[in-house]
């Protein structure tokens, strides 16, 4: 059983990295769910027993399942849910921005930027190499 | 004792005028010398008690030498900054306000030189080294609108800082020895042996590279890029200073090790050479006093190589003569340079008749320095002889070339900025740059008629380094002996080295271009700008594309893991459990969640994307129900319900247009993708399967919760959980579900870019 549920959780998380390299951004965000996934598989896994639901009034005999895994799960359901959904208004913004959700169009698009923005630049900021990278990156968060 | 330490911690605050600092300065001196007479005292603080750290500061006579060095010449050059710092931003355009950073990070300097000085604790005297290094790189620095300031002060920072390191790892190997950081302690605890040899070594190491000694000599002479007191102080007085400072306070640990001794002894010779050859060679004021810092110090190395009490007071004497000699000579360069706007030798001449003063009194601190009778500085070579003739005939033979060189330069100096024929251009300058060179001056005079509180103070610090008492009576003897006859030698040694110019400087200037081709200083351009094309490239790398990001984070961290598991034992960690006939239908649904999943990897249009992704999630809420949670089942077909409309509502805000062209893209290189998705899944394997397979042997906690469910009046123990006994929990979680609101809808309405 342990070994099922290993392989369960190896394929779910497989998967969601696959997603998570691909350039397609909404894929991104499902790699990111997938592993999500696999997380809160793994969480109420590891519970230390299974067996009837932790609700009063308890069956005699019977074993109960661990309700603390339960009620972690539950908040990791719903976190990983408005993670979700705040990458995928994050994507929507990208689109209204750049006219694209794919990565690689997004970076190009940046990199002409920075470059845009060296040439811009005085020359002596040239010098300073160190403040450009920050320039850029404030940038990029500020988007 | 605590008086002094108070004033300086005064002084540390920003004070926005020079008079306030020279006067904290002075009163400093006072303080110190006050605590001195008075016997000295020890201030023993526990700092950090857990890491064995303890705030000990004494005033010893080692102590005493380097604190007045510091705060003494630091008043002088207090005075003589008052003045050059207001003309200074002048020429550069810039605002006198400005110059209020320089004199906090100067009395910055100032105060943790004292507390070097003082400090009885390895660790603490790393703290305050840093602190050196770091006011040290502004001082430096200090025209920042120069690119070869910022480069000159970033090499410095550089050098003593990456040196400094070496200090704290030979500090930690002792402490890893012999449990404590205290220096007096270690003394008594050490024995001679590899350990001491290597800590000892790359304690020095520190030291030799703050000293600006071969192979580290090449910082010095480009942090001559500073206004010209910050030359002054740091580059006679202080910093350098600090480098055989260490080496005097970890004497006792160093004198252990002849082959500590012997590196100082080569070390030594090196610097002398290097630095008076070179000194021959340079055109620049600045340079050549640079240089003969480096060869100076030199000298003071070679002596604390040649060990005994004669290198051990020798040393500390040498330091005193030269300190006050060679700030004098800093500020004789600075005034001239400020009155005439040449800094050159070749430019410079017959200024003796403009400034007589200061010709005065720069030609008696340059007789300190060349060691010319009725001055300081004759005791400080005949001490240097002293010391080599308990070594034998060939270090004899090596002082007294060297005492010529200092003469020869010392002489090429002085002579080629107040001899000659006058030159047109010169104007007076302020007392108050003359002043203190005329007060250096005199005490170099005066020392040399009246050695004895000099010599006191030297014996004093002697004794600290040589652990034991170093008693030296430098005096003047009208006899033949050996002393007086190598000082007559270097004289003469030193005229001829004057005379016969033209024959060897053609040779001193081959070694000079010898040294910036093939010289450590190319090595440290090299390396730095080795170092910025490789940020450049990690940067270009890791920022460019979010997913080299995510893979600079993940793929240490499964390295790390891998790492973990192959140090991990693994005999019976793994177990496959048991299969029981009512799991049928769980594993069944586990199967469907894994098909869904692998899916998902292979679809192309989003909206089946979207769906095949709901239906792992529901089928993943049926799991949650045969895993006996149906709280968990029930939320998570909510959250899927939502999730999914989520999903397919924004797939309609995008055009389809847009999608299909992402739908319709072949994946790039795919089996490097699926390479990485395997290993990354087979990570996640071992993590998972080695987890399960170890469940923890109590279950207190959760039978606490069910068992206190009813006191909660609750019949379901998760619910009991979420909103009782873990009830922080709940509300982190709704105020991040309550944020993520707020993000999302200022995300889609408001602030749009275009």
């Amino acid at each position: 059983m342990i070994l099922t549920i290993s392989l369960v959780i190896a394929v779910i998380f497989g998967a969601g990295a696959f997603l998570l390299l691909q350039r397609d951004l909404f894929r991104v965000v499902i790699g990111i769910v997938l592993i999500s996934n696999a997380a809160n598989l793994f969480i109420i896994a590891s519970g230390l027993s299974r067996g009837e639901p932790p609700i009063y009034p308890l069956p005699e005999g019977s074993p109960v399942s661990d309700p603390l895994v339960q009620a972690m799960t539950l908040t990791a359901i719903v976190i990983s849910f408005s993670v979700a959904v705040l990458l995928l208004s994050l994507v929507y913004r990208l689109y209204t921005s750049h006219g694209t959700v794919d990565l690689e169009d997004i970076s190009e698009m940046e990199v002409r930027e920075a470059e845009a923005l060296e040439r811009e630049s005085d020359p002596e900021r040239e010098e300073e190499p160190a403040s450009r990278p920050e320039e850029v990156e404030l940038r990029e968060d500020t988007r | 004792m605590s008086a002094p330490a108070a004033l300086l911690a005064g002084a540390l605050r920003p004070r926005y005028a020079a008079p306030v600092g020279a006067a904290f300065a002075a009163l400093a001196v006072l303080a110190t010398v006050r605590g001195w007479s008075a016997g000295g005292g020890t201030v023993d603080v526990p700092w950090a008690p857990t890491y064995d750290l303890r705030f000990t500061v004494e005033l010893d006579g080692l102590a005493v030498l380097y604190a007045l060095l510091a705060t003494g010449i630091g008043c002088a050059v207090l005075v003589y900054s008052s003045h050059y710092l207001p003309l200074h931003l002048e020429h550069e355009g810039r605002p006198e306000s400005e110059g209020t950073s320089f004199y906090f990070f100067i009395l910055l300097f100032m105060g943790s030189m004292v507390g070097l000085a003082m400090a009885q604790d390895l660790i603490l005297l790393f703290v305050f080294w840093d602190l050196t290094a770091i006011a040290s790189y502004y001082l430096i620095g200090f025209d920042r609108h120069e690119e070869d300031s910022r480069a000159s002060a970033l090499m410095a920072l550089l050098v003593t800082g990456i040196t400094a390191v070496f200090l704290l790892i030979g500090a930690l190997m002792l402490y890893a020895a012999h449990g404590t950081f205290s220096i007096p302690e270690l003394t008594r605890l050490t024995e001679p042996g590899p350990l001491l040899a290597v800590a000892g070594g790359l304690i020095a190491v520190a030291g030799l590279a703050k000293s600006a000694q071969v192979p580290f000599h090449f910082w010095l002479p480009r942090a001559m890029a500073a206004p010209t007191p910050v030359s002054a102080y740091l580059h006679s007085a202080a910093m350098v200073a600090a480098g055989v400072l260490l080496i005097g306070r970890v004497y006792p640990l160093i004198q252990k090790s002849d082959l500590l001794l012997d590196a100082l002894l080569v070390v030594g010779l090196a610097s002398m050479a290097v630095g008076g050859v070179l000194a021959l060679t340079r055109d620049v004021l600045k340079q050549l006093l640079a240089y003969s810092t480096v060869s100076q110090y030199g000298y003071v190395v070679f002596m604390y190589g040649l060990g005994g009490k004669y290198g051990a007071a020798g040393a500390a004497f040498y330091v005193i003569a030269h300190a006050l000699s060679k700030s004098a000579l800093f500020l004789t360069a600075g005034a001239v340079t400020e009155a005439t706007g040449e800094d050159r030798l070749s430019r410079l001449g017959g200024m003796r008749k403009p400034l007589p003063m200061l010709a005065l009194a720069s030609g008696l601190a340059a007789a300190g320095l060349a060691a010319l009778p009725l001055t300081i500085g004759f005791f400080k070579d005949e001490l240097f002889f002293g010391a080599a003739l308990e070594r034998g005939p060939v270090f004899s033979a090596l002082t007294v070339l060297g005492a010529a060189l200092t003469f020869a330069y010392i002489w090429r100096f002085w002579s080629g900025i107040f001899l000659g024929a006058p030159r047109d251009g010169a104007c007076g300058v302020p007392v108050a740059l003359v002043a203190p060179v005329v007060a250096l001056g005199a005490l170099v005079l005066v020392g040399g008629v009246f050695v004895g509180p000099f010599a006191e103070l030297a014996v004093a610090a002697g004794t600290v380094s040589y652990d034991a008492p170093a008693v030296v009576e430098p005096a003047y003897h009208l006899d033949a002996r050996p002393e007086n006859l190598m000082a007559l030698a270097a004289y003469a040694l030193g005229v001829l080295i004057v005379v016969s110019r033209p024959v060897w400087s053609g040779a001193a200037m081959g070694v000079s271009r010898l040294g910036e081709v093939a010289g450590p200083e190319r090595l440290y351009d090299l390396t730095v700008r080795g170092l910025n094309r490789f940020s450049d490239f990690v940067h270009r790398a890791e920022v460019r594309d979010l997913r080299s990001r995510v893979a600079a984070i993940l793929l240490p961290a499964g390295i790390l893991v891998g790492v973990g598991f192959l140090v991990t034992p693994t005999e019976g960690a793994y177990r496959v459990g048991e299969v029981r006939a009512q799991d049928a239908p769980l594993i069944l649904a586990l199967l469907s969640v894994a098909v869904a999943s692998l899916t998902t990897t292979i679809t192309r249009r989003h909206v089946t994307l979207a769906l095949v992704l709901s239906s792992a999630g529901f089928v993943l809420a049926l799991v949650y129900a045969f895993f006996g949670a149906p709280d968990v089942a029930l939320v998570a077909v909510l959250v899927e319900t939502i999730l999914t409309l989520v999903f397919v509502a924004t797939l309609k805000l995008v055009p389809r247009k847009v999608l299909h062209r992402q739908a319709g893209l072949p994946t790039e290189r795919p089996r490097r993708k699926v390479f990485f998705s395997v290993i990354a899944g087979a990570f996640a394997f071992a993590v998972v399967w080695g987890t399960l397979s170890q469940p923890a042997a109590e279950r207190s906690v959760a039978d606490e919760h069910l068992r206190l469910t009813p006191e909660a009046h609750a019949k379901d123990a998760v619910t009991a959980i979420l909103a009782d006994f873990r009830g922080l929990d709940t509300l982190g979680e709704i105020s991040v579900v309550a944020l993520v609101l707020l993000a999302v809808a200022t995300l889609l309405n408001a602030g749009r870019l275009r």
